[in-house]
């Protein structure tokens, strides 16, 4: 029986990072290092066994596979494995967005932050 | 490109901590991983300094401890009986065929493999310990790193004592313990008195049932007579904790400390700045950790810098290693050592 969104929520701060790198586009492991080391102002910088660990796992859900295209051989190293996301995790990261949302509306209601408009980084 | 020479050990380091993982995970992902890696270290030596290495370091380094361990986990979880069985079989037939027959590919690599792992479950038989203080100078000096046996003094009554060679704490034995005012710190001194054995100090002098000891492994810093600390337990104590007031309420008779059952009374080395047995009472038996074996590995540096990590002390490590190393204590065994009576 395939995992339901519910099984997969919460997600880990690595996997939600990793969804949110393929969001956009398909990337390489190294690409995707990159985007959520961007994203999270250098705070999580995912290392090789925590990278590939979760995308093991999240290949085994469903929630990304593994993709065909190659971009422009002369770009870029054609042994290189690209990634892309599933609808399913599309679904799944849209979900564990709005979920932080929440949680972050209800940090605001409790007065948690100086000012209203206080730009949130670092991710979860 | 030019690689650096750090790079390039560290990619070799990297291709061999790979083989700690489970070898599914490894044959589908560690070409990728090593790839990812020394993409990394490409990245490092854009903006090269000793502060962006080490913290590269020890991020891989906490990176790899905890996924390896991860990934055995779940390897673990999937693996069913009958593979579990099949593997077991794998294992006794490529060891039983070594140097009969040609040996399967990848042989050398599961042995680094296991071997890891076997240097991982070994931490409880064998664990390294470092001594942050100097109570037991000269035998035992601040920065040395230990390997403590912890076989040696485990209970009789354990499967390990039909295999190893079994012998129970005695005097002048060096032993590590848990610390009875907090289990949590592992001291090192020396065992003076056992169960059943009277002793107080006179003018520094043990005076161990009835027996006047020379030992020569004692250090005297201080030539001034302290009440307490040189004539215990005979002065009014006044800075011991609970436990040491335990002791001497209960177990002093006649001016003489009388060792119960099942306790050991333990002093450092260094005897005038050695906060030891006569300050914070009895070590249970039970609390024995093992024998230090031997010094591995000593360090010039001071208290503070083993008692707590810090960046600080890894970089000072990391430019003095080769001075600061005391190179004629590596290696050296701290002895057991029986006190002489005095005619």
């Amino acid at each position: 029986m395939p995992p339901t969104l519910e099984d997969l929520l919460p997600l880990t701060p690595p996997v939600f990072h990793i969804l949110v790198a393929l969001s956009d586009e398909e990337r390489h492991g190294y690409g995707i290092m990159q985007d959520v080391a961007r994203q999270t102002d250098n705070a999580l910088q995912l290392g090789p066994g925590t990278l590939y660990g979760c995308l093991k796992r999240m290949l085994a859900a469903g929630m990304v596979e593994e993709s065909d295209v190659r971009p422009d051989p002369a770009l870029d190293d054609e042994r290189r494995r690209y990634y892309r996301m599933t609808p399913l995790g599309q679904r799944v990261v849209r979900a564990e967005a709005q979920r932080l949302a929440n949680a972050v509306t209800t940090a605001k209601t409790r007065r948690l932050f100086d000012r209203p408009e206080a730009r949130v980084t670092g991710g979860a | 490109m030019p690689q650096s020479i750090v790079m390039r050990w560290f990619c070799r380091l990297y291709l061999v901590m790979l083989y700690a993982y489970p070898r599914e995970f490894r044959l589908q992902y560690g070409g990728d991983m090593q790839q990812l890696f020394r993409d990394r270290c490409r990245q490092v030596t854009r903006t090269p300094s000793l502060w962006n290495w080490v913290r590269f370091a020890t991020q891989s380094a906490a990176d790899w401890m905890s996924t390896m361990f991860q990934e055995r986990i779940a390897a673990v979880r999937e693996i069913t009986v009958q593979e579990c069985a099949s593997k077991t079989f794998q294992v006794v037939r490529t060891v039983w065929s070594v140097g009969r027959s040609t040996q399967p590919r990848g042989f050398v690599a599961e042995w680094a493999m296991t071997l890891i792992i076997f240097l991982f479950a070994t931490t409880t038989l064998v664990q390294a310990y470092v001594v942050p203080t100097g109570s037991m100078e000269s035998t035992v000096m601040i920065g040395d790193h230990m390997l403590v046996d912890r076989m040696s003094y485990s209970d009789p009554g354990s499967w390990g004592s039909h295999l190893l060679p079994y012998r129970d704490v005695q005097r002048g034995d060096i032993v590590c313990f848990h610390y009875p005012e907090d289990v949590r710190q592992i001291y090192v001194k020396r065992v003076i008195g056992i169960p059943g054995d009277r002793i107080h100090m006179e003018n520094k002098q043990v005076v161990r049932n009835g027996q006047r000891l020379i030992e020569r492994y004692t250090q005297h810093i201080d030539p001034i007579i302290d009440p307490y600390r040189d004539n215990f337990p005979q002065a009014p104590a006044w800075s011991t904790t609970p436990h040491g007031r335990e002791m001497l309420a209960d177990d002093v008779r006649d001016g003489e400390l009388v060792v119960p059952p099942g306790k050991l009374f333990m002093m450092g080395d260094n005897r005038e700045n050695s906060a030891d047995s006569r300050y914070w009472g009895l070590v249970p038996r039970d609390s024995v950790v093992g024998k230090p074996v031997f010094v591995y590995w000593s360090y010039d540096a001071p208290t503070a810098d083993f008692e707590s990590w810090s960046v600080d002390h890894l970089i000072d490590v990391a430019t003095h290693f080769f001075t600061k190393t005391r190179w004629n204590r590596t290696f050296r065994v701290p002895r057991a050592q029986r006190a002489e009576v005095a005619p």
